[in-house]
């Protein structure tokens, strides 16, 4: 079992380093100069390549990449430039490891941006998920036990038009009605529960967190429907319902346990996606969280960010899969030995 | 990144950010004397400022973009010399003393010039401004390694040689710099390698020489950091990139070291200066204006009115509306490797339907055509000869077609045309090559996204025009013609740089010559206007329009207006709230 584990970390940690990699290598394959823009409109070639030096991409790729490793496994010192670390020692920043790097655009080390972000991206998704489980499971197990009714069309048509319409639109629409011509919200901004309190801060969250929800909601309506009615065929649950019991204990107590398994697996992987960034609905909130960085980061050419955001974004996904491959592994011993 | 946000502005986008001056209009009506109600005007209050993009940096020796030179300049950074808060532009382009005592003393051809700091001009942490805080500020842009981006004209002009900055300099190329730019007790001396005719003009449009406290410079880190010595100070004390801040009084602004009345009348206590980086920003707070209920009736955008809001500009909301000239100008560029024959050049500008193509962009609130690619705020700016005659912008197919049988060419001519794609661009271009194809060219439209300027800026592109914007970094066509047209700072063998048709011209680089080592600024317009004629009859360039901006404001906002001194964004040095 545990060498089984050991080899998904190595493979998980392998597809991270692989990931870097092939982000530093679209950085530079776009046909942009990218100290040129960071220098402004009238620099010459020799400012060019003073910048060029200072953003540290005066160097082959993949010595740029060994020291973006190198920061991960010992921490590194910004300015990348020596020599100016030497003669201005007040101006250089450390970045303890596991450093992601430093954003000279927004002057920050990696690390604090994502640390400043992270929160925002995990509150959204946070309430998020709340809302599509608490909407999706509710709304499928009630369109399973009126299977063929209207409400049971109703609930499935109707998720799957706000499914069919993009989270952009989505946003913008509430925004527009919602919050500005109806004035039934004030306007969401993200604020933090040590400024403003839990009741603000959910408040605020109501609105993106819907509209991320939306998303997902239809998805899970339609899986738990599916699960809830494959479970209710089952013979155990003939037998329960041939012992007398009550149809809401069948449902409840023999039905549900084995239709929502699969959904915790489901909704763990999806939270784990969000926790890497709500591109969409960040960005039509201006939500600062990774979504929001990520987009800003890729806009300014910002390689050290970029780099940061896409490695934590997929680390995410990479840990989420490990768990679930472990668990798995646990539950079913073919799957380790297979 | 200046560079790219002056040519989205200058596209008629929607993030319009601006580096320069510009002519102001009046309001929808032309009046001039702004839609806000000055007789409201009262100090106090709490103004609201929605801003669709964040700035690039709160470092003042980094600042680029128009809309924070002018604003800031009002609210927290003074500098040795400002621009008055005039709509009149021969007023608002003439600079006036600020943190100095005049405007300045040349000598020596206008290669040296002095200015001397007023007594008790003070930090908002209450030391005094001095010599050598202009001084270090000054070095700071020297330091390409750690003051990234932001303006840098002083690189070419101080006469000092091999300087990196005040970080890593030896103490003998800290020396040399002092000799060059030095310190007598409050008069600073500027020592240029060549005359600077209109640097007056660069230290009140720009932030390159303003002062800079070296205790309170981390480098790097110091670009979110504020040190105000202007009439209000950053709350925090740190500006956020992505929030922005709460602006208050500062209590060691001395009015008395100022001319409040030219400069700034601070008339609010508190500004709350808003920032909303999502792409719908810019029209959701339009839509709220519009709508202009609670905080928004006092609160003033940086964001543009988008056409398809424009009908609901009317009854009371009309009255909150202006429509003004941009710094900014459109213009294409025939490649001059690839279309050799100026008369070829010429057929293109002949055929071209400039009152169509304002159309396709929105109309008349959106742009008007221009004559010239020198804006009308910029000094001695006058339409070209070469565009401006004969010319009802609206294109003359027939006669194109003529000039392209005079010129020999086999018909269709092929010619491929870029621009930065959007969908107003696209419907824009697409009028443009209406009328080439009807005068016998063979258009195809070649739309770039983010990657546009480095890619017409390489000298082996395959276009044979390219759509670009500009607008001047301060008011004097040093910044607009020379940039744009001279092949010696621009073409190297990797880059045609901002001289994107890779045009050459000795004649043209003769009168730049001349236009720069004139030591006024009367025969510098002298040459640059004739320089502009060479560029006419060459058809370097072809003039599209000058875009327009359209701004709406609250209800209880007082004295809105826009001077070319804001680049024709809100002035916020007027700006007030009712009572």
């Amino acid at each position: 079992m545990w060498a089984y584990a050991a080899r998904r970390v190595i493979i998980g940690l392998l597809l991270l380093l692989t990931l870097s990699f092939v982000t530093f290598v679209l950085f530079f394959a776009a046909p942009v100069d990218q100290a040129k823009y960071a220098c402004g409109k009238i620099c010459n070639e020799d400012q060019i390549a003073v910048t060029e030096k200072a953003l540290g991409y005066d160097k082959p790729v993949h010595e740029q990449w060994g020291g973006f490793i190198k920061g991960i496994a010992v921490g590194r010192d910004f300015p990348v430039d020596p020599e100016l670390r030497a003669a201005a020692p007040d101006i250089v920043t450390h970045c303890a490891a596991p450093c992601f790097g430093y954003s000279h655009n927004n002057a920050k080390t990696v690390n604090e941006l994502v640390a400043a972000a992270a929160p925002t991206s995990m509150s959204l998704a946070m309430v998020a998920v709340v809302m599509w489980l608490a909407g999706g499971v509710t709304l499928g197990i009630l369109a399973a036990v009126t299977k063929g009714t209207i409400l049971d069309r109703g609930i499935v048509g109707l998720t799957l038009i706000a499914y069919a319409f993009p989270t952009f639109f989505i946003g913008v629409f509430f925004l527009k009605y919602v919050v500005i011509k109806w004035e039934v919200l004030p306007y969401p901004k993200y604020v933090t529960i040590e400024d403003a309190g839990v009741m603000a801060w959910f408040t605020n969250l109501l609105l993106p967190g819907f509209t991320l929800a939306l998303v997902f909601l239809a998805s899970y309506v339609r899986m738990t429907r599916a699960f809830v009615l494959e479970s209710m065929g089952e013979d155990y649950i003939r037998t329960a319902t041939a012992k007398g019991l009550a149809a809401r204990k069948v449902l409840f107590k023999h039905g549900l346990r084995a239709a929502l398994t699969p959904l915790v697996t489901m909704t763990g992987l999806d939270f784990a996606t969000l926790l890497g960034g709500a591109i969409i609905t960040e960005s039509v909130f201006a939500y600062p969280g990774l979504g929001l960085l990520t987009v800003q980061s890729s806009n300014a050419w910002d390689l050290p960010t970029i780099i940061g955001v896409v490695v934590l974004a997929g680390g995410f996904v990479v840990v989420a899969n490990i768990v679930v491959d472990i668990a798995y592994a646990f539950i079913d011993p073919r799957v380790r030995l297979g | 990144m200046g560079m790219k946000l002056k040519r989205v502005a200058a596209a008629g986008a929607a993030t319009v950010l601006g580096l320069t001056l510009a002519a102001c209009g009046g309001g929808s009506s032309d009046d001039g004397g702004g839609s806000g109600n000055n007789a409201d005007a009262v100090k106090g209050g709490t103004l609201r400022y929605l801003q669709h993009f964040p700035f690039e940096s709160s470092d003042p020796q980094r600042i680029y973009y128009g809309v924070q030179l002018g604003n800031w300049r009002r609210v927290l950074y003074r500098g040795l010399l400002a621009f008055p808060m005039s709509e009149d532009p021969e007023v608002a382009t003439t600079p006036v003393p600020d943190l100095a005592t005049d405007t300045g003393t040349a000598s020596e051809g206008g290669k040296v010039w002095s200015f001397t700091l007023k007594d008790g001009v003070k930090w908002e942490d209450g030391s005094d401004i001095t010599c050598e805080d202009v001084q270090y500020g000054t070095s700071r842009v020297f330091a390409n390694d750690v003051i990234i981006g932001g303006p840098n004209y002083t690189l070419s002009y101080v006469d000092v040689e091999d300087y990196p900055g005040p970080y890593k300099a030896t103490p003998e190329q800290q020396a040399a710099f002092e000799d060059a730019v030095s310190c007598d007790g409050k008069t600073i001396t500027f020592r240029f390698n060549k005359p600077w005719a209109d640097f007056p003009q660069a230290v009140a449009g720009m932030m390159m020489t303003d002062p800079y406290k070296k205790s309170f410079d981390e480098g790097d880190r110091s670009k979110w950091k504020v040190l105000s010595n202007g009439p209000y100070k950053i709350e925090s004390g740190t500006w956020d990139k992505n929030k922005g801040a709460t602006l208050v009084r500062n209590p060691e602004y001395d009015p008395a070291t100022d001319d409040p009345e030219t400069l700034r009348l601070a008339l609010p206590d508190t500004i709350e200066w808003t920032i909303d980086p999502s792409d719908t920003a810019g029209e959701l707070f339009n839509d709220r204006l519009i709508q202009d209920t609670g905080d928004d009736q006092y609160a003033i955008t940086t964001a543009r009115v988008a056409p398809p809001q424009m009908p609901k500009i009317v009854g009371p909301v009309e009255d909150r509306y202006q429509n003004v000239l941009s710094p900014y100008n459109s213009y294409l560029v025939p490649n001059a490797k690839r279309i050799t024959d100026v008369k070829v050049r010429e057929a293109l500008a002949v055929a071209l339907n400039l009152n169509d193509y304002v159309k396709a962009l929105g109309g008349e609130a959106m742009g008007e055509p221009g004559e010239t690619i020198v804006n009308p705020s910029v000094s001695g700016a006058q339409d070209n000869p070469a565009f401006a005659n004969d010319n009802d912008n609206d294109g003359d197919p027939e006669a194109a077609k003529a000039l392209l049988q005079e010129a020999g060419v086999k018909l269709p001519y092929p010619i491929k045309l870029g621009y930065q794609k959007s969908p107003t661009t696209d419907k824009a271009m697409a009028i443009i090559k209406e009328g080439w194809d009807a005068a016998g060219f063979k258009v195809e439209l070649e739309g770039l996204s983010d990657t546009y300027y480095d890619v017409i800026a390489q000298p082996d592109k395959d276009m044979d025009v390219m759509w670009a914007g500009w607008g001047a970094d301060w008011p004097s066509m040093m910044t607009v013609l020379p940039p744009l047209f001279d092949s010696r700072p621009n073409i190297s063998s990797t880059t045609c740089g901002n001289d994107y048709g890779c045009y050459q011209s000795e004649e043209f680089e003769a009168l730049v010559d001349e236009a720069a080592n004139s030591d006024n600024t009367e025969d510098q317009i002298v040459a640059l206007q004739e320089a502009d004629k060479v560029l006419g009859e060459t058809y370097a360039y072809i003039p599209l329009e000058i875009t327009k901006f359209n701004w709406l404001h609250g209800s209880k906002v007082t004295g809105f207006t826009t001077t070319p001194a804001s680049n024709s964004y809100p002035e916020i040095g007027l700006i007030g709230v009712a009572d």
